[in-house]
């Protein structure tokens, strides 16, 4: 079996709940190394950039995987979802400068995500797509809006721009490539209750510590 | 400009000699199979117009092909899928003295799906239906020609099957949960099968061998497409890719005028390496 882990914002607590779960994860020291792939406990652990995960379990490249609901949709990923993740949650927005000009053209990571947005709101807009440092755009008015994630709020801000509207909300999630639970089904089944378990273990120690 | 001289457009190649050689290999060992089992070849042209189908495929589906305007202004596409191809082709012409018919066809299709990285592909297809007979003998039969064409060629092959009316039995909020697996184990689904589609499923599994098919009553999309009954893919060595899928489809012939039950399968050549 094979698991993809996102490398960036989501691996440390990804291969935390992995642990927790009772896999063998990838050490740190592994990790120091540039190596990408690991074998551990009978599982091939891949690491790749968090927006190829769902590419990766789309074509079956790996068998699991964990990416955020951005990466899902902006990649119209078919693989099986079974399990919502309680951590790295964050919101997909609508950010403009102050006193921007009605909404016209849109800097994004996510055109896909963006085009469907528009499209429900019956918006006419044109989608940029962009590689990065997407805010720049709402500053350097490249664009009169932006849509992009927004965790702390942090960037948007240190660049004196607005919230407008919220376009998703995001948080991770385990993903299943679709043959490899036809194939693989009793250990994938184990693979999301281990999982399952482990998140309602940590639930039921933070409520334990509030109590 | 000078790249556009050697590349081609996403998604297709030519074959060169060698290819060419071991795809007629396998065309010849498939045909000999299928013929021997008493089908029949049709050729499909490799456009038709979109209208006739606009019943049939969802809306992803159509999505997922070529279409233009033709020259009288109408529009068409390039051969995606064969089965509703077969289906506009055959129901003009079915005779009921002549049922079941055993029917087979190949050649290419071309998806495209511009959202998604690397399934933009012009495919090789061989597939059979067997038109004209709802008994579960036909889908057996037509579940076992899968496999030994697949042994045919070395594969020991695992077949994961499931009975797609299975859907009407849940509300829609249920159906998606199966579909994204988030909820309802198999044994949750087993608990709601009415009796008839349990002694159905329990006759289909008593005829099949059971180290080689594996009936998965949560193996559900959300859109069932145009499948009414059992659906299945068949699986070689490489896990991650169906080599083979089909299942039951009744009510394809009968949005062409005339109705008839049908089954079959569809072999996609390329992933038979």
């Amino acid at each position: 079996m094979r698991i993809a882990i996102p490398k960036g914002r989501l691996q440390d607590r990804t291969l935390e709940l992995f642990a927790a779960a009772g896999f063998d994860t990838p050490a740190e020291s592994d990790l120091r190394t540039r190596r990408l792939v690991f074998q551990r406990g009978g599982i091939e652990w891949i690491f790749v950039k968090d927006c190829d995960v769902p590419v990766y379990v789309e074509h079956g490249a790996a068998d699991v995987g964990v990416a955020g609901l951005d990466q899902i949709l902006e990649h119209n990923c078919s693989a099986y979802q079974p399990v919502e993740l309680d951590f790295g949650r964050c919101r997909l927005m609508l950010i403009a400068a102050p006193g921007a000009p009605p909404l016209t053209k849109i800097a994004t990571k996510y055109p896909r995500i963006a085009r469907q947005w528009l499209e429900q709101r019956g918006v006419r807009a044109e989608v940029i797509p962009l590689g990065g440092s997407v805010e720049l755009a709402a500053v350097l008015n490249l664009t009169s809006h932006v849509i992009d994630l927004v965790e702390t709020g942090e960037t948007v801000r240190v660049h004196k721009l607005e919230l407008q509207d919220v376009v998703a909300e995001i948080s991770p999630r385990l993903i299943i490539g679709k043959n490899a639970y036809r194939t693989e089904t009793t250990r994938i089944r184990q693979l999301i209750g281990r999982i399952e378990n482990a998140l309602e273990a940590k639930n039921a120690t933070a409520v334990s510590r509030i109590a | 400009m000078v790249e556009k001289k050697l590349r081609y457009p996403t998604g297709v190649r030519p074959l060169l000699i060698e290819e060419t050689a071991r795809r007629k290999r396998i065309e010849s060992r498939f045909v000999n199979i299928l013929e021997d089992a008493g089908f029949a070849e049709v050729v499909l042209p490799i456009i038709d117009y979109v209208d006739p189908y606009a019943s049939i495929l969802s809306r992803e589906n159509s999505r997922s092909s070529y279409r233009f305007v033709d020259r009288e202004g109408d529009l068409v596409a390039i051969r995606s899928d064969f089965t509703p191809m077969v289906a506009r082709a055959l129901a003009p012409a079915l005779d009921a003295s002549q049922m079941p018919l055993r029917i087979f066809y190949r050649g290419d299709v071309i998806r495209c799906d511009a959202s998604r990285l690397g399934v933009n592909r012009e495919l090789f297809q061989i597939g059979a239906e067997l038109v004209g007979d709802p008994s579960l003998d036909a889908d057996v039969e037509v579940m076992n020609l899968a496999v030994k064409i697949a042994r045919e060629f070395g594969i020991q092959p695992r077949v994961v099957y499931n009975d797609t009316s299975i859907a009407a039995l849940l509300s829609d909020e249920e159906r998606r949960a199966v579909a994204t697996k988030r909820a309802l184990a198999p044994a949750d689904i087993a608990r709601r099968l009415t009796p008839e589609i349990s002694a159905r499923l329990e006759s289909v599994a008593a005829a099949l061998d059971p180290s080689t098919f594996a009936l998965h009553l949560d193996d559900l999309d959300e859109d069932t497409g145009y499948y009414t009954g059992i659906r299945f893919r068949l699986f070689g060595p490489d896990s991650r890719k169906a080599i083979a899928q089909g299942g039951r489809y009744d009510d394809v012939y009968q949005r062409f005028g005339t109705p008839a039950a049908a089954a079959g399968f569809t072999f996609t050549i390329d992933d038979l390496d």
